[in-house]
């Protein structure tokens, strides 16, 4: 066996097992998100939040908020934002437990990739839902409900599990609708204040950034009786 | 062998055990697995911030205080989300374990089994759903809120609390996916918003029946006196109850459709049952269109039972004011202080004229509405008081702040006046908006203060401004305390008391016919 058949490759080229790796890499990359997605059941998720879309499409199209005072107006909009947002959270729920948290490196970065890529296409399908109608606040406004209510719903996800994500929106749901009932004025339920408010604004980052934090380093809670079948 | 065979059998004594039947040990199990008991501390909260919280600014009496919570359907809105939520969760729980394959094969129908599932959540709704509310109640009880609560339409959110949790079972049933929870919970919220807000656009007809709207119905108890002088009429809540409960065993009925869910014959049960629920709910839709709001609240004829006009006796609380003897409703004793130093002033200014009352007694306010706070009748006159119709002293609910006593008072004189010069629904003519002017002069309010008490009388038809034209009702703003009329019952003010108060002897009974002209007074 010698070395003589061997040739130096020519500077500049990559060499062709290398190549080969790399493709390898990035096909097992993109199968690892798609089997991650599919975990997620990212693609019913999906289909919810464009039936959401089209609801919020109806509802400002035929106006089914039209009666009552500012509060009675904005809240279909914000029921439907808030069902996108649980949407999302409950996406976050994960089958494997364990074994996927000991195998996958790659584990945060898929969480915090999922939820911000879903909450980035659940604000494009509202906003084109919205386009129907005049949105109360406007695109500014679902843009920082949406955010906040998804960290909220990723937040209750990481305290109940993924399954009960959609707790936590359901319940600032009511919480906005007792606050724009009665004029309420903290930042904290920032629907019910104007679009370009700075308080309301920085309490949604706050709360969307600290739920992705949780999120992509902890995971949703796991439970050991919940744990199976990616239903 | 022969040996083996020949050993006589021995049978077990069975245990004597408690005759517990299967279904009800089932029951128990899943009364214990249920995911229900977890969510009720959130609801409980929920209860508290969004239903009992909010209600504890309105007046103290039953028909405003359980406006928001049970009018409006907060309670509902509290409860039912999260029971359809968790009932969808209970409804997938074998197909997402797995188990659906399992459970098919025992010798319990799969439609039976699911049915006690179902039974187990919803105990657990219903029984924190009616606590819940009975605590509320026992906490205004503490608080003494005037009136009798509502007990229908506690009755009405229990069904309604029922039913989302058989809804939100069959789409967890139907669709055994992490996500029919959340589908159930929110679909829940929409559909009830939806049901709100249809409310102001259809107060009456088919959308009497939608289980939030208080409009056309409830809303009418903010300003009336149902549970204080007249029952509650129940028409509305059984109708209702009819249509919540036939959307129940629609929804139960529907999970027992599916070829696993048990033999033919269950299935035609099952069949039969949706077929029945739907029946129940489109009746009910139908009676509701043939309601009609009447004075003690809305009357469904099929479902109306004369018993339920039969008024509630009372003992009434009395005090007197300028020596006349005030009788209100004991629900609205905490308030009679402020009635008779209200009435005291304008009383002692009319004492001994023509017409002048010699009782005051409290009268119910109306659903229909359109009827006078104050008005005066009989012989001897006696004076009526409808205040169910009036914000009372003190919180407030959704007005802009709280009532003062002052300002109560002074509409009170103020209504008092419009009544006794005879100024009707309107601010009445010329001469009569001058006696009256002079009037409420002599109980305290002068010239320059009644524009503004006027424009703050919000919540009653009154004469809105001493310069509008006659018979106006509303749409006139207050005016400043000068012009003809002001001039006029400056002139009548100026006299000397006497010589007022004998004018006004003799010439009480033109004004109030309309014979009087602006020019006649002295």
């Amino acid at each position: 066996m010698t070395t003589a058949g061997l040739h130096r490759p020519a500077p500049g080229t990559v060499p062709a097992r290398a190549a080969g790796a790399r493709r390898q890499r990035a096909a097992a990359g993109c199968r690892l998100v798609r089997l991650y997605l599919v975990s997620r059941r990212v693609p019913v998720a999906l289909a919810l939040l464009a039936g959401l879309g089209a609801v919020l499409w109806a509802a400002l199209h035929w106006r089914w908020n039209i009666a009552g005072g500012p509060a009675a107006r904005e809240f279909i909009p914000l029921t439907i934002q808030t069902g996108a947002a649980a949407v999302i959270a409950v996406a976050s729920y994960g089958p494997f437990g364990e074994p996927e948290r000991a195998a996958g490196r790659w584990l945060p970065w898929l969480r915090l990739g999922a939820a911000v890529a879903l909450t980035a296409i659940a604000f494009g399908i509202l906003a084109a839902g919205a386009a129907a109608g005049r949105m109360p606040g406007g695109t500014l406004a679902l843009l920082r409900d949406l955010g906040g209510m998804t960290g909220i719903g990723l937040l209750s996800a990481a305290v109940l599990g993924g399954a009960f994500g959609w707790v936590g929106p359901m319940v600032y749901l009511l919480i906005i609708e007792g606050a724009l009932a009665h004029r309420s004025v903290t930042p904290w339920v920032w629907p019910a204040r104007p679009p370009h408010d700075r308080g309301g604004a920085i309490c949604a980052c706050l709360v969307v950034a600290a739920a992705l934090v949780l999120i992509a380093v902890r995971g949703p809670r796991e439970s050991s009786r919940e744990s199976g079948r990616a239903s | 062998m022969t040996a083996a065979t020949s050993t006589p059998v021995r049978h077990r004594s069975p245990r004597v055990t408690w005759a517990v039947p299967r279904g009800a040990r089932l029951l128990r199990v899943e009364l214990l697995r249920s995911a229900m008991p977890w969510i009720l501390p959130l609801i409980a909260a929920l209860f508290w911030f969004d239903s009992y919280r909010p209600s504890t600014a309105t007046a103290p009496l039953y028909g405003v205080r359980t406006f928001w919570n049970m009018g409006q359907g907060h309670t509902i809105s509290d409860c039912g989300p999260f029971v359809a939520g968790v009932a969808a969760w209970m409804g997938s729980r074998d197909a997402r374990r797995g188990l659906a394959d399992l459970v098919t094969a025992t010798a319990r129908p799969r439609w039976a089994a699911q049915l006690v599932t179902w039974a187990a959540t919803a105990i657990w709704a219903v029984a924190a759903y009616l606590l819940f509310a009975c605590v509320m109640f026992a906490s205004y009880a503490r608080e003494g809120v005037g009136g009798t609560p509502p007990w229908w339409w506690v009755a009405v959110g229990a069904t309604a609390v029922i039913a989302f949790s058989a809804a939100g079972f069959a789409v967890g049933a139907y669709w055994p996916s992490r996500f029919a929870a959340a589908v159930a919970a929110f679909g829940a919220a929409i559909a009830m918003y939806l049901s709100f807000q249809i409310g102001f656009s259809h107060a009456s007809g088919w959308a009497l029946i939608l289980p939030t709207n208080s409009n056309g119905n409830f809303d009418g108890s903010a300003l009336t006196d149902a549970g204080i002088f007249y029952r509650w009429l129940p028409d509305l809540p059984i109708a209702r109850m009819m249509f919540l409960a036939g959307i129940a065993m629609a929804a139960l009925g529907l999970t027992g459709l599916p070829g696993r869910a048990g033999g033919r014959r269950l299935r035609l049960g099952a069949a039969a049952v949706t077929l029945a629920g739907l029946t129940l709910a489109g009746t009910a839709v139908g009676l509701v269109r043939t309601a009609d709001v009447t004075a003690h609240g809305v009357v469904i004829p099929a479902l109306h039972d004369s018993s339920s006009d039969t008024p509630i006796s009372y003992t009434p609380a009395c005090g007197r004011a300028a020596g006349v003897a005030v009788c209100l409703n004991p629900a609205y004793r905490r308030w009679l202080p402020d009635v008779t130093a209200a009435l005291a002033p304008v009383l002692a200014e009319v004492a001994g004229l023509p017409g002048a009352p010699v009782r005051a007694t409290q009268v119910p306010a109306a659903y229909a509405g359109g009827s006078l706070v104050i008005t005066m009748g009989g012989h001897p006159t006696v004076l009526h008081l409808s205040l169910g119709q009036l914000n009372l002293p003190g919180p407030c609910g959704f007005c802009a702040g709280p009532v003062a006593a002052n300002q109560f008072i002074g509409w009170i004189r103020l209504l008092f006046a419009q009544s006794f010069v005879g100024a009707g629904q309107g601010a009445g003519r010329p001469a009569q908006q001058a006696v009256g002017a002079v009037l409420l002069r002599g109980a305290g309010i002068p010239f320059a203060a009644q524009p503004g008490l006027m424009a703050s009388a919000e919540n009653f038809a009154g004469p809105v401004s001493a310069g509008c034209p006659a018979d106006t009702k509303t749409g006139c703003g207050p005016g400043p305390s000068t012009g003809a009329v002001y001039a006029a019952a400056g002139r009548l003010a100026a006299m000397p008391a006497t010589a007022r108060r004998a004018w006004l002897a003799g010439h009480l009974a033109g004004v109030r016919a309309g014979r009087v002209a602006l020019r006649d007074l002295p």
